[in-house]
């Protein structure tokens, strides 16, 4: 049986498949961007005074200690942590959310501190000249400015998640991991290549569906003043 | 709101870094009174910026007493005390995000102004900076050049109608011709606003132009002296400003005394002046009576001396210039409409400044 032929006899369940890989993804990006965006704000409103302990010490080792476990468990292999959360939270949609979204939070956490610390320190330094208090300078100003950085962060965590969506499909996790896992195990059977070669193409489909969105949302929420 | 005759005043005012020794400003005691301009100038490290900063408590002082227009500010909270204080920094600090219109709108927005009065309040201040509304209110702050982003940012420092400005080496990073320009807009501006300034430089020739009043740090963040521009040139208190303010001193005061102060020759216009033997320099005049050229001269050839002329809202030094430059040992001087006002000579220009001096 050919490629074409495959699609055409099993193109409702490859359309549901792809649709649900697409919406896995988005939850898990969304999910894992809030989190990190939080974090990111939180802990990036200063840097902290060598002679004097406040809030901003907490605040850079907070910053400092999730960089380091996000990236650290960024190195761990997706079939190994989807399988570890196993005994926790059983097979199914709940391991599959959570380790994705997991994966998802050191870029976005990574671009969300660089983008708010890279703001310039004179428009910071006027807008408190000018009587900004803490958190109006940090929403209306430096979130603003470091904006189309962590829009950046979120996209490129977004393209890594779709690849890694895929592995979720040995805890029964949902997407076109189902197809190309079936595949993969049954390879040298019949319709396994039609299987693997589709689920492949699919997610390129959803990567290309991502990124005609990312350059909209890009197009509509960065400010017009720092377009490039 | 109390009118106090001094607007800004620092009592025992110091600051000490935390885990430093050495203050970084030594218990300083300044009063910078109602509508005055007070620049402060030092060498690097001197503790100006510090001073500056302690004003609206960007940097609060490890002791001592600040008061504005009678009021102690010193335990005020700080982010209300600053939106009623004008601040501008070098390039202007704008916030690239913000249109023009709104960068200027920004305080006033803070304070709860109302949309309408917000933007009428911003085309109203670019227009005193000398940038036409409808052109820039909706620009954005890197579609202009680094002199047009200057003069929003004083614009944005006087939105609310702040009674005082602080300003940080505003014009420090701008080309000479364009910062000339905008010395002169600032103080035009300021005749027309009338603030209290406190203004931070490194350059001495803008201090004694812009400054009523010069405030001279020295290394470790002692004041050193504060006193007129013609005083801090003239009579340095101690060898540190003497070395601060270097040679040359003598040349600079040049730049501080206006033309109009002085007392001219007299200059004559008519054809029957010529061969006086008062000593009356006759120059021939155009239509609309400005002189284009000399007549008579009592001591010399009158067609081998060519005819400078300098206005006369400028100054000595200013007249210096024009005659070293025509190589004339006299220059007519002008009003506004290029009529003469009469005549300043080589000779006479070293007299007067000795009898000035003498006057003191």
């Amino acid at each position: 049986m050919n490629v074409f032929q495959y699609f055409a006899e099993n193109s409702t369940q490859i359309i549901n498949l792809t649709i649900q890989h697409a919406q896995f993804v988005f939850y898990c990006v969304a999910i894992g961007s809030i989190i990190s965006v939080a974090i990111g704000l939180v802990v990036s409103t200063g840097e902290p005074n060598p002679n004097r302990f406040s809030f901003d010490w907490w605040a850079t080792g907070i910053r400092e200690g999730s960089l380091l476990i996000t990236a650290a468990v960024l190195t761990v292999p997706s079939l190994a942590l989807f399988v570890l959360f196993l005994p926790i939270t059983g097979l199914g949609v709940t391991t599959a959310i959570i380790v994705l979204t997991i994966y998802t939070l050191y870029t976005v956490l990574r671009n969300t501190v660089a983008g708010l610390t890279a703001v310039d320190r004179s428009i910071l330094e006027s807008a408190r000249g000018l009587g900004y208090g803490r958190v109006r300078r940090l929403l209306t100003i430096q979130l603003p400015l470091a904006w189309p950085v962590i829009l950046n962060g979120i996209r490129v965590t977004t393209l890594i998640s779709i690849s890694i969506a895929v592995v979720a499909s040995i805890v029964q996790g949902p997407g076109l991991g189902k197809l190309l896992l079936t595949g993969i195990t049954r390879i040298g059977a019949a319709n396994a290549f039609p299987q693997v070669l589709i689920g492949t193409v699919m997610c390129l489909v959803v990567a290309a569906v991502f990124e005609i969105i990312f350059a909209i949302v890009q197009r509509l929420t960065i400010p017009r003043g720092i377009r490039v | 709101m109390s009118e106090t005759e001094n607007m800004i005043v620092l009592e025992g005012v110091e600051k000490i870094y935390p885990g430093s020794t050495s203050p970084a400003v030594e218990r300083l005691d300044m009063t910078i009174p109602r509508g005055e301009i007070v620049m402060l100038i030092g060498p690097s490290g001197c503790g100006k910026t510090t001073t500056l900063k302690m004003m609206n408590r960007l940097i609060e002082p490890t002791s001592g007493r600040i008061l504005l227009d009678g009021d102690d500010v010193t335990d005020v909270n700080g982010d209300q005390l600053r939106r009623k204080i004008g601040y501008v920094i070098q390039q202007g600090g704008l916030f690239p995000h913000f249109s023009i219109a709104d960068n200027i709108g920004v305080v006033p927005k803070m304070l709860g102004w109302d949309k309408n009065k917000i933007r009428e309040r911003a085309d109203e201040l670019l227009h005193l900076v000398g940038l036409e509304p409808s052109t820039y209110r909706d620009r954005y702050p890197r579609q202009l050049s680094g002199g047009q982003q200057q003069r929003v940012g004083v614009a944005r420092a006087l939105a609310a109608d702040p009674p005082v400005m602080l300003m940080d080496e505003p014009f420090g990073a701008i080309d000479p011709i364009t910062r000339d320009r905008l010395q002169d807009e600032f103080l035009e501006i300021q005749r027309t606003v009338g603030k209290t300034i406190a203004f931070v430089t490194h350059d001495l020739q803008e201090a004694v132009k812009l400054g009523d009043r010069i405030a001279v740090f020295a290394t470790g963040g002692r004041l050193a002296q504060y006193d007129d521009p013609d005083t801090v040139l003239t009579h340095p208190a101690d060898d540190f400003v003497s070395d601060f303010v270097g040679g040359g001193a003598a040349v600079r005061r040049l730049s501080l005394l206006e033309l109009s102060r002085l007392e001219l020759h007299p200059i004559e216009t008519a054809e029957s002046a010529v061969g006086n033997r008062n000593g009356t320099p006759v120059a021939e005049v155009d239509a609309q009576g400005r002189p284009v050229s000399w007549r008579h001269l009592p001591d010399r050839d009158a067609s081998g001396t060519a005819l400078v002329t300098v206005p006369l809202s400028g100054t000595v030094y200013d007249a210096v210039d024009v005659m070293l430059d025509g190589s004339a040992s006299l220059v007519a001087v002008v009003d506004d409409e290029g009529l003469p006002q009469g005549v300043l000579h080589w000779n006479d220009l070293v007299a007067g400044l000795k009898t000035r001096e003498r006057d003191r």
